[in-house]
């Protein structure tokens, strides 16, 4: 098939885009296009760029710089319903279902045209694709894979050229990757070019006809996959700059004898299973995992935010009945969630009132002294070098380095025994990256135990004294040797290799 | 038919039948058509408001200000009329006034971006402000009372406005079922975003969402005049929240996207008939707004808790499934995603 390929023109081509927001740069005038009945795979870390070139074929982005063709035809679009006049049609990575809505008006939703003709039509593409669904019934009883399937008919009802599948079998059953890998089959067959994302390295070697991998804003890898192997595509999404691994020295404190600060036996939710592991005071545990593997849920199943799952916790030494964040705070274990703006900062206050947030909850006492608050915030706005021009500042007008560090802040107050860190350093610059990862190792000195959620392999390598990884819902602790950001990268991505020491 | 009488509308419908014929028990008075005729009649006003407050909870707003829109309305068709205008210009000039209303909260929540209850609590004041300036607080009472010709006309021993009501009810019904524009109501409240990305104009669907609670106050307003006869400075007070609460035990999720027409006019005479049944059971009027209140709570509680139930039992079988998924993979080896499954064909 990619002979022919390179005869036809592309259905859309990307000529030198650029994308700059505010003053970051994230896109660098790449070119990109996706041939009728091709599947080319788009590969790349996060912050790579890989959301952005979405954002613009789909419409929702213009390019800072650069055009958009559309078979030969230099195109623009500032919204999504304007892709789609032009054949261009985006399955989000979470299926935009109307749950209240019945499975018909889901598939004719904002279609022009005659709706007894286009529930034919859907009827008939429903058929020929295999949505086996009652059309009455509600749509939010429908299963993910069905939901997935609403969207391509969707498409198609509005003659999609191309379809652009973000992360389709992230939330999937094996047997529902296994047929909806038979149905891109089928919609290329009919010449439907498909823009095709995962992080699974193994289904982008066996469903994709080409690999374009993105690092940094621009393209470093582009091949026809018959030429490419997981191995080869890992190495492609390392950061250029990355040496051979740190040696580090695996922290004294798991010496026998010592009680972990943490340990989880057993644990399972809806989301993950049988999840074990335990944190030595002193030391940093890495848990590296992609997108919807599974490691923000375990993290907050561990601090008692999701009341259903299963197992044992024993923070310190001691279990508790009944896990809150309140309980688990008191208890010595404090979190750091992924999202600062939503779940970690009060962005209207002073700073102050952010970092004594913390003792408020806990039975300490029911007021506090604004001599003292101010007192407490002086001291770590010194210890964790925040940048701000009085701790009466608001939080939303510093950067989001100080504002990852005021979170920090918080969770320190309480003098926490072991902490959990959700993706510690997502948007922040590189300086203030290093100095999140000093903070830790200040803590680690006072003999805290430090739990690092990330989905970038670099720090996973950089910081931790134990890694273990999130996959599928699967927590696996690789062997003490394996450290180098390949080994953890071959883990993390999927990509089926055996990882040895 | 299943789904029908699954649906939240049949259990209110069930329940407002039960208390009827319960009450009957202890004073037969009840099933006397006349009785059961007045409660329809009073009922037109709420229903009128909730129909309207139905577009604007369908796409997950709230709307405050129907009362008031009602109020200024009322205001409006009195003056009309007193100018010695024709009862039909009069009537247009009230369903205007409230569609201006009503498009002034939806071009300032579509927008402009505030949030409903914000932008409706301002206009609530603005239009109840606006009563006072133009009255100067004092009531309209010099209407001809041709006016209430129209409200005591009878066919079939029953109001004239009755049947216009249900005509109005069994419009709406079919284009709210069949016009594609009107079930984009339930698309943007189901699910906003996914709205937008199908192509669907959210903005102006929200407008008009607003614009038709306001035009559906000005009805009411009408209805109100025509009944009482004059116009009191306390036209429409507090009959929002009567309106909200109407919608909302007929069926109508603050969530957005669900909920018929049928919501709004069981809710309605739901709430006129508690009022009413009180009466008969000769409790203190007093008593009716509580009444109500829990009526309202033990259905909403009831209702959410077996849905909470079917979703967490939704939500546990497909863990499972994802679990026997791994457990089989393990057993079985690499997955072969290149094999034809045998279950498309």
């Amino acid at each position: 098939m990619p002979d022919d390929m390179t005869q036809n023109a592309p259905v859309v081509a990307l000529r030198g885009i650029w994308k700059v927001f505010e003053s970051v740069t994230v896109l660098r005038g790449i070119d990109f296009d996706i041939h009728a009945g091709e599947v080319h795979a788009l590969l790349g870390g996060n912050g790579s760029g890989k959301s952005t070139i979405v954002k613009i074929i789909s419409g929702a982005y213009r390019p800072t710089a650069g055009t958009i063709e559309v078979s030969g035809m230099a195109q623009s679009f500032s919204r999504p319903s304007e892709a789609h006049a032009q054949g261009i049609y985006m399955v989000p990575q979470e299926p935009q279902i109307f749950p209240n809505l019945s499975v018909r008006e889901n598939l004719l939703m904002g279609l022009v045209g005659d709706p007894v003709e286009n529930a034919e039509r859907a009827r008939g593409i429903a058929d020929e694709i295999g949505l086996a669904a009652d059309f009455n019934a509600p749509g939010g009883e429908l299963s993910i894979a069905n939901q997935q399937l609403i969207e391509i008919v969707r498409g198609l009802l509005r003659k999609a050229r191309v379809l652009i599948l973000d992360e389709p079998t992230s939330s999937l059953t094996r047997r529902e990757v296994t047929s909806l890998a038979a149905q891109m089959r089928s919609l290329t067959a009919r010449g439907i070019g498909i823009l095709f994302i995962s992080h699974r390295l193994n289904e982008v070697i066996d469903l994709s006809d080409r690999v374009s991998v993105l690092r940094d804003g621009h393209f470093v890898l582009e091949d026809a996959t018959a030429n490419l192997t997981t191995e080869k595509l890992v190495e492609a999404m390392l950061p250029a700059d990355f040496s051979a691994p740190v040696e580090q020295e695996t922290a004294a404190a798991t010496a026998l004898g010592t009680k972990p600060v943490l340990a989880v036996r057993g644990l399972s939710s809806r989301v993950f299973r049988e999840a074990s592991f335990e944190v030595y005071p002193g030391e940093v545990v890495g848990i590296s995992g992609v997108v919807g593997a599974g490691r923000t849920e375990l993290a907050e199943a561990i601090f008692g935010i999701d009341t259903d799952a299963r197992g044992e916790v024993v923070i310190d030494g001691k279990t508790a009945p009944v896990r809150s964040p309140q309980i688990c705070q008191e208890m010595g274990l404090s979190y750091v969630p992924e999202d600062r703006h939503a779940h970690g900062i009060f962005l209207d206050l002073p700073s102050a009132h952010t970092i004594s947030s913390s003792l408020m909850a806990l039975g300490r006492s029911r007021f506090m002294a604004a001599a003292k608050e101010m007192e407490l915030a002086e001291t770590f706005v010194e210890r964790l070098r925040i940048k701000l021009a009085s701790p009466m500042q608001y939080a939303r007008t510093l950067s989001g380095g100080n504002q990852q560090k005021i979170v920090l802040a918080k969770i320190l107050a309480p003098a926490p025994r072991v902490v959990i860190l959700d993706e510690p350093t997502r948007g922040i610059d590189a300086h203030a990256r290093q100095d999140v990862y000093r903070i830790i190792r200040t803590l680690t000195a006072d003999g805290v135990g430090v739990v690092v959620i990330s989905s970038e392999v670099g720090e996973i390598a950089e910081v931790s004294d134990r890694i273990m990884v999130m996959k599928r819902g699967n927590l696996v602790e690789l062997p003490a040797g394996v450290r180098s950001v390949e080994q953890i990268s071959a883990a993390t991505f999927d990509t089926n290799g055996e990882v040895t020491a | 038919m299943m789904r029908i009488l699954k649906s939240r509308e049949f259990l209110v419908l069930v329940l407002l039948v039960v208390m009827i014929l319960s009450v009957a028990t202890v004073n037969k008075a009840v099933l006397y058509p006349i009785t059961l005729i007045n409660i329809l009649n009073s009922s037109l006003f709420l229903m009128l408001l909730a129909i309207g407050q139905m577009f604007v909870v369908l796409t997950r707003g709230i709307d405050v200000s129907v009362g008031a829109t009602a109020g200024l309305s009322a205001v409006i068709f009195g003056f009309a009329l007193n100018a010695g205008l024709p009862l039909p210009l009069a009537m247009l000039a009230a369903l205007v006034t409230g569609l201006l209303g009503g498009m002034v909260n939806g071009l300032g929540v579509a927008f402009v971006g505030i949030p409903p209850i914000i932008m409706t609590l301002g206009t609530l004041g603005a239009y109840r402000g606006l009563m006072r300036v133009l009255t100067g607080g004092s009531w309209i009472e010099s209407i001809p009372q041709n006016i209430k010709s129209f409200a005591v006309t009878r066919y079939l021993s029953v109001p004239l406005m009755v049947w216009t009501m249900v005509a109005v009810v069994i419009v709406v019904a079919l284009l709210l079922w069949k016009l594609k524009p009107a079930r984009y109501f339930y698309a943007v409240g189901d699910n906003y975003d996914g709205a937008y990305l199908l192509g669907i104009n959210v903005k102006m669907t929200r407008f008009w969402a607003f614009s038709l609670a306001g035009a559906f106050a000005g009805a009411a307003a009408v209805v109100f005049v025509g009944q009482i006869g004059f116009v009191p400075m306390q036209t429409g007070n507090g009959q929002e929240l009567k309106a909200i609460a109407a919608v909302v035990l007929g069926g109508v999720s603050l969530m957005g996207g669900t909920g018929s027409i049928w919501s709004a006019v069981i809710g309605a005479l739901f709430l006129t008939a508690v009022d009413s049944m009180m009466i008969f059971l000769k409790v203190p009027g007093s008593w009716n707004n509580a009444v109500a209140g829990f009526v309202l709570l033990a259905v909403v509680v009831f209702d959410f808790l077996i849905r909470r139930t079917v979703r967490n039992r939704r939500l546990a079988a497909r863990a499972a499934e994802m679990r026997r998924s791994e457990l089989d993979h393990d057993g079985a080896g690499a997955p072969a995603l290149v094999q034809t499954p045998e279950a498309t064909s």
